[in-house]
């Protein structure tokens, strides 16, 4: 009988411990857009989605790392259609290049730079769908002028070799992945209440959304 | 060696054994269950539907089989369970390592990629939940 009892309370301890998230940690700005010489973006072009929306995702990623390639043309379509375009979520994309990648950062400044002309999801999708040839030889600017218009490629080619701070977010980005204790990526900080949540690795879809229909469901 | 050292042998055994399940269930329950979700999803063994219900209860289940043989209610029953278990998940991370994935081994919660350490590990809690089965057994015996 003392043992039941002691066990029924160490059950009770270990719960009340366990309920404690350890990621949890306060959520801080968002970053701003990066300056550019070229054009001033109207708004954060890596943040789409309603701004009364309940959940925010931040997704760290490395244009070179293939489980990100994965999270963003195999899980992210899903999620978009079922959490964004109903505005339960917005979706903040945020570089975190890796340092074993060598052309990780100067795809995420050909991102950036579709990105101050309005067409950095266009970019960010055929930088991944590319991923297997441009890493083999860091042909970025050939993968890219694959399906922007040469107006377009002319301006992006202008801002990836003159914008001084077309990397600005990139340097944000990562100096908040070190302080979201990222040690890998794709990793996803859901954030909600002031909380951020964080997920490493690749996810399938119906996990993610999953996990967010119980963060969405949670006052 | 005299019967009382192979209580206290068996006793430091139990807790250890004990210790291992609740670290094991606290840092995953101290974390989002996708995270644990993500690993399993890993290893390429189970549907994706059972992804998330295994990964909401296995911890809850570690951290009961940890009270269980810290308490010492049956103990070489509960023991022999453990050591079944890290038997399954020994299983699982040498078949996992040997066809090459390339996972998080989500053991002790996430940021542990699976290599040869982490079976070797895995192989010293099995030796040491075998050991305390055949303690528990003998002394239940005698």
């Amino acid at each position: 009988m003392e043992k039941m009892r002691t066990a029924l309370l160490l059950v009770s301890a270990l719960a009340a411990f366990a309920q404690a998230p350890s990621t949890p940690t306060a959520a801080p700005k968002k970053p701003a857009a990066p300056k550019s010489a070229e054009a001033a973006p109207a708004k954060n072009f890596k943040l789409s989605g309603s701004p009364s929306a309940a959940c925010t995702i931040e997704i760290y990623t490395d244009y070179e790392c293939p489980h990100c390639r994965r999270l963003y043309l195999e899980t992210m379509p899903e999620i978009l259609t079922k959490y964004l375009n109903t505005n339960k979520i917005q979706v903040l994309h945020r570089d975190f290049p890796l340092p074993g990648h060598q052309y990780s950062k100067l795809a995420a400044r050909y991102a950036n730079a579709a990105g101050q002309i309005g067409k950095y999801e266009m970019a960010v999708t055929q930088i991944f769908t590319t991923q297997a040839d441009w890493s083999q030889n860091g042909n970025i600017d050939g993968a890219m002028a694959k399906v922007f218009a040469q107006a377009d490629m002319v301006k992006i080619r202008e801002m990836v070799k003159n914008d001084s701070h077309l990397d600005d977010s990139v340097t944000a980005d990562f100096a908040m992945g070190q302080k979201d204790g990222l040690t890998e990526t794709p990793t996803i900080m859901i954030v909600k209440g002031g909380k951020r949540e964080r997920i490493s690795g690749f996810m399938p879809a119906n996990i993610l959304g999953s996990y967010l229909d119980q963060k969405l469901a949670q006052k | 060696m005299k019967p009382h050292h192979w209580k206290w042998l068996l006793l430091a055994g139990r807790l250890g054994l004990a210790g291992i399940f609740l670290a094991a269930g606290i840092a995953k329950l101290r974390e989002p269950w996708a995270q644990f979700a993500v690993s399993l999803y890993g290893f390429k063994l189970l549907p994706d539907d059972m992804l998330e219900p295994i990964a909401k209860t296995l911890p809850w289940a570690e951290v009961a089989l940890g009270v269980a043989i810290l308490s010492g209610i049956w103990l070489r029953w509960f023991a022999l369970l453990g050591s079944l278990i890290i038997t399954l998940f020994l299983g699982v991370l040498i078949r996992s390592y040997a066809m090459g994935l390339q996972v998080d081994c989500g053991c002790f919660g996430s940021g542990e990629a699976l290599g040869p350490m982490t079976i070797v590990r895995d192989s010293t809690m099995l030796l040491l939940g075998a050991a305390v089965t055949f303690g528990a057994f003998r002394i239940r015996r005698s």
